[in-house]
């Protein structure tokens, strides 16, 4: 890598690494960095020039992330996979199966047909407590079962996945025959998904928040998070290193299908009604939303942070051409203009490091 | 010009694989292969291969394509299961099922894809799979000693005399040369008793050659056996103690490099002249 004069000028007065380079002269090379430069500036841009100011709002803030605390989920779990350079095109298929499998449950376990069609619910503890388990365990079963399908059948993750979008919608379909499972308490809205910490912070981002800051733990200061990127750098290096590629491809499944469960879960309690026609694109949402944080779709680079970033881009988009009283429509054409940004920015730094 | 022990014709035995030991004198195996067989289907690849390593020797083995010096070292490597004979690390015998086993018993390989993860720092590369954790609550949570790891893969890594940029830097950034040094590196971390080597300088310049010669030898002085593929007999020449030439599955002839010439070796090869 060339470093100009101006930056070892830099370096004066920041702390330099072994081969001279800077923080900030690498914190410009990732891709992440320049994305939360194009986030910054929608989220000025927003501000400056919305009615009243209305997008630049503690409020406005927390709704955004509010919005975007399911598809961050999904987009991290994404991020792993794509790191050990795999896919998993089902997991909306996934959040939607668990979500019936836990509103089912709920609904079930809570009282009578009667007495839940009434909005009574007697034994509602431990009807909640069920459903949160069913959505946590069908979530992960789904993903192990995609990972079992991977690592035994040796078949390639695209193609299983796109399988088993199918199976889980279509399970899902057949068990509710298309119709989405009424009844399901309103105190899961109450008291999780519109209940604030503090009056301020939704209860859902910072569970997102938490499962966020522990996965880009995992990610970047664990063995788990380096035998990831080993597997999607160089498979062979990994296994000829003692790293058992099956196995830990199966840990990244199922904790894919685990954020799926926990997806399912902010889903049912947010809306207080499952979503069996929505979830269509979500797989391509976090695929996108990893990409432009810097995740590589060739594995072994990933960015929990970028992905953050990535997450929040489409959603700030969203939700600022809304308050500007333009068609939210557009935010898909700006998001494609910035995935397309950020892969020749992934590329161009791949190229110059080589 | 050197006698060889055997006829090019016949497979070296065990027996005559021992005159070497006495040649070596007192120097202590580290792993033998005693008539090793390996089949692929009906082909018989490998048959009754036998030879001792020794440490702080270089050993190279030579042959032409098709002879099984990789398939060979892929035994030795735990890549291969073989199908008859016997493996001795340190005068116990052992089986090698996977490569796994086989870094268990303290044998390394280098191999000649080098197998590092190129988008890995350089000292991920040389703790992969075996990475160091943080003392404390912080090991048990699963996080690693990253600064312990740099500075391990920077002091070999200068021992071997491997100038880096940068040691956090990934592997794809780095020229062949030092991407050599850095799976030697690694191998020399981790062998207790030998390091096998797949063609270590194929396709490298002069310069960073000179510098892989510099570390085979720094791992052989290590009092490490080294067992070195390649087909480039004058490099053989000059790093090996020992030539092994493999014809057809067997090992036909032990060489002293000091008493041959490459034209010696290359007849012996091809069968063209007695062993």
């Amino acid at each position: 890598m060339n470093h100009s004069s101006s930056q070892e000028a830099l370096s004066v007065n920041t702390p330099t690494y072994d081969d001279g380079s800077t923080w900030f002269s690498r914190l410009r090379e990732a891709t992440a960095f320049w994305m939360f430069l194009i986030l910054l500036g929608l989220v000025v841009l927003f501000s400056l020039i919305s009615p009243n100011h209305a997008f630049l709002s503690v409020n406005n803030f927390f709704t955004i992330a509010l919005n975007a605390s399911q598809l961050v989920l999904l987009a991290v779990g994404m991020t792993f996979l794509l790191g050990a350079r795999e896919f998993d095109l089902s997991v909306g298929a996934n959040v939607v199966l668990s979500s019936i499998l836990a509103a089912r449950t709920i609904t079930s376990l809570a009282g009578t047909p009667d007495e839940v069609a009434m909005g009574n619910y007697p034994h509602l503890g431990p009807a909640i407590t069920a459903g949160v388990l069913v959505a946590i365990i069908s979530g992960t079963l789904f993903g192990l079962i995609n990972g079992l399908l991977v690592t035994k059948l040796r078949l390639s993750s695209f193609l299983v996945t796109l399988a088993t979008t199918a199976i889980g919608l279509g399970t899902a379909l057949v068990m509710t025959h298309g119709a989405n499972v009424p009844d399901i308490p309103r105190v899961l809205q109450t008291e999780f998904a519109t209940y604030r910490v503090f009056d301020m912070i939704p209860l859902p981002v910072l569970l997102s928040l938490v499962l966020v800051l522990l996965l880009w733990f995992t990610l970047a200061q664990t063995r788990f998070g380096v035998h990831t990127l080993a597997m999607g750098s160089s498979p062979d290096a990994s296994r000829r290193a003692g790293i058992n590629n099956a196995r830990h491809l199966l840990k990244l499944f199922g904790l894919m299908g685990f954020l799926c469960g926990i997806a399912a879960l902010l889903d049912i309690s947010r809306f207080a009604t499952t979503n069996i026609g929505g979830h269509q694109t979500d797989n391509l949402q976090a695929v996108a939303a990893a990409v432009i944080g810097g995740t590589s779709l060739f594995g072994g680079i990933a960015s929990v942070p970028g992905t953050l970033v990535g997450t929040l881009i489409p959603v700030v988009l969203g939700t600022g051409l809304v308050i500007m009283g333009l068609d939210s429509f557009y935010q898909l054409i700006l998001v494609g203009l910035i995935v397309i940004a950020a892969v020749y920015i992934d590329q161009r730094n791949r190229q110059l490091s080589i | 010009m050197h006698t060889p022990q055997q006829d090019s014709s016949a497979p070296l035995s065990k027996q005559s694989m021992g005159a070497a030991a006495v040649e070596a004198g007192r120097r202590e195996p580290a792993l033998e292969a005693i008539n090793i067989v390996k089949n692929f289907g009906s082909l018989q690849v490998l048959r009754d291969v036998s030879m001792t390593l020794y440490r702080g020797d270089i050993t190279a083995v030579v042959g032409d394509n098709g002879a099984g010096k990789s398939t060979f070292m892929k035994v030795l490597s735990g890549e291969h299961i073989p199908d008859g004979g016997q493996l001795c690390v340190n005068n116990r015998e052992v089986q090698l099922r996977s490569t796994q086993d086989a870094q268990s018993y303290g044998i390394e390989t280098v191999y000649q894809d080098l197998a590092l993860a190129p988008d890995l720092s350089v000292a991920e590369n040389v703790f992969l799979g075996r990475e160091i954790k943080a003392p404390g609550w912080r090991g048990q949570i699963g996080m690693l000693d990253r600064q312990l790891m740099l500075e391990e893969s920077t002091r070999i890594l200068t021992e071997l005399g491997a100038k880096l940029k940068s040691y956090r830097a990934t592997t794809q950034s780095l020229s062949g040369g030092q991407r050599q040094g850095v799976a030697i590196a690694r191998a020399i971390k981790w062998a207790q008793h030998a390091i096998l080597m797949d063609e270590p300088t194929a396709a490298l310049g002069t310069r960073q050659r000179d510098m892989v010669y510099a570390a085979i030898r720094a791992a052989a002085g290590r009092n490490l056996a080294v067992l070195l593929i390649s087909h480039d007999l004058p490099q053989v020449l000059e790093l090996a103690d020992r030539i092994i030439v493999m014809r057809q599955g067997t090992a036909v002839a032990n060489l002293n490099p000091a008493e041959v010439t490459v034209r010696d070796v290359v007849d012996v090869m091809l069968g063209a002249k007695g062993a």
